[in-house]
């Protein structure tokens, strides 16, 4: 199955939303973990309502993103939750923050539901298994998420939309090289360049 | 077992962003289940994946999503624990990645011949590119070919040296359509490799030329 049909693209570059609340809390990944920790320990359904409602829309435009039409995208967003809630006591803030945690659910179940590959949860499921050695472990906990957050914003516009159509319209790099008429080469080397600035934002990591 | 040669970061990207077919998916989770470096790499990418998404404003959910989304709590069950496999050394076990695919087995693999030395198994129940396991014998020199597009093929046993090096179990080889390559296997066992590729190989030379028909997997 190819993903061929034209989308508009998705929204300008990193549109900041408005504060939600007095605080910045909601921009602070301990402040995510706290309410998923109260989840899995007193299944508190505030705040898994509240991590719904911010979530929710962000893993919705991910998911339309993908190509999964209005309904379907609906629907796998409450999966997506629904694992939250069913999964909350295996959440390791120090192996992915809420966000990353459930941008990989969202994607996982966007591969077996809606592209029919049958045995990505399998696959991923297998390797989530798989005991990461210390500095995996550590990746987030090193994470400076205002750094990131600025490197993201710094990146060259050329640059962002490519990392944008490869994360957000999962389209291999020659359907991006094709409908951008560059040559592979060039969509490769620009998402690289962009990768090394995004994790040298990241803490150090290589 | 630490790989020397790995997938490309680009491809790793790919994998992040869900942007994979599944043929290629299956090789990078096999490597990805040996090599501690692409992991952490993966982890990286799903990290900048998981933050780019929370810096987007969201798409508005449906007016009844919360009450469906509360009305289905009280029936979900809780895990608490995964089951992890136990760890199995047993030399005939194939990567887990491939199973749905190939079987867990190599003693129970059923090889189709391809040419002169080289036999291969299309893999079962893959509806996007073409995933093969190939075995060919040592001290073989497979054709000059070059790929219509993208190749990933990981070394399961035996080995191969070609421009690019030395590739050993584990190791992969991520290829775009420009690089013409001409693999030797190794002396001593025949080498098994699982390749996913998006178009079929195209080879220069008469024989090649002879085989290519064959190779339309």
């Amino acid at each position: 199955m190819r993903f061929d049909v034209q989308r508009p693209h998705v929204l300008p570059l990193m549109a900041r939303r408005m504060p939600q609340s007095a605080t910045q809390a909601i921009d602070d990944p301990a402040y995510w973990s706290g309410k998923v920790r109260a989840v899995a320990v007193g299944r508190d359904v505030d705040a898994f309502i509240q991590v719904f409602s911010h979530f929710g829309p962000r893993l919705k435009r991910y998911l339309i993103g993908l190509n999964a039409d209005d309904a379907q995208a609906d629907e796998l967003v409450q999966e997506t939750m629904l694992k939250l809630w069913r999964r909350a006591e295996l959440f390791d803030p120090a192996r992915a923050s809420v966000t990353t945690w459930l941008f990989r659910i969202a994607r996982n179940l966007f591969l077996d539901r809606v592209r029919g590959q049958r045995h990505a949860l399998a696959r991923q499921e297998a390797l989530d298994l798989i005991e990461g050695d210390d500095e995996v472990d550590g990746a987030e906990q090193l994470l400076d998420v205002a750094r990131l957050e600025r490197a993201i914003q710094g990146l060259p516009p050329p640059q962002a939309r490519m990392l944008r159509m490869a994360y957000f319209e999962a389209k291999t790099h020659a359907q991006i090289a094709e409908e951008l008429s560059l040559p592979l080469g060039t969509v490769k080397s620009s998402i690289r360049r962009s990768f090394a600035r995004l994790k040298a934002a990241m803490g150090g990591c290589r | 077992m630490k790989p020397h040669h790995h997938i490309d970061e680009t491809t790793l990207v790919s994998y992040a962003a869900g942007a994979l077919s599944e043929a290629f998916a299956v090789v990078v989770a096999a490597h990805l289940a040996l090599c501690d470096e692409c992991r952490k790499t993966l982890a990286q990418a799903e990290n900048i994946g998981g933050h780019l998404m929370r810096l987007q404003a969201g798409v508005p959910l449906d007016d009844t999503a919360v009450a469906r989304m509360l009305a289905r709590l009280p029936e979900a069950g809780r895990e608490t624990a995964q089951a992890g496999t136990p760890a199995r050394h047993d030399p005939d076990v194939l990567p887990p990645a491939l199973w749905p695919h190939f079987g867990p087995s190599y003693r129970a693999l059923r090889w189709r011949w391809l040419g002169p030395g080289v036999h291969y198994i299309r893999g079962a129940a893959i509806d996007e590119d073409h995933l093969m396991l190939l075995r060919v014998a040592p001290g073989r020199c497979l054709p000059m070919h070059t790929h219509g597009g993208s190749e990933l093929t990981m070394i399961l046993r035996g080995a191969y040296d070609d421009s690019l090096g030395h590739f050993a179990p584990g190791d992969v080889a991520d290829l775009d359509s420009d690089v013409e390559h001409q693999p030797v296997t190794a002396p001593g066992v025949p080498c098994v490799c699982v390749a996913a590729t998006d178009a079929p190989l195209r080879f220069s030379g008469w024989i090649a030329r002879t085989l290519q028909p064959l190779f339309r997997l």
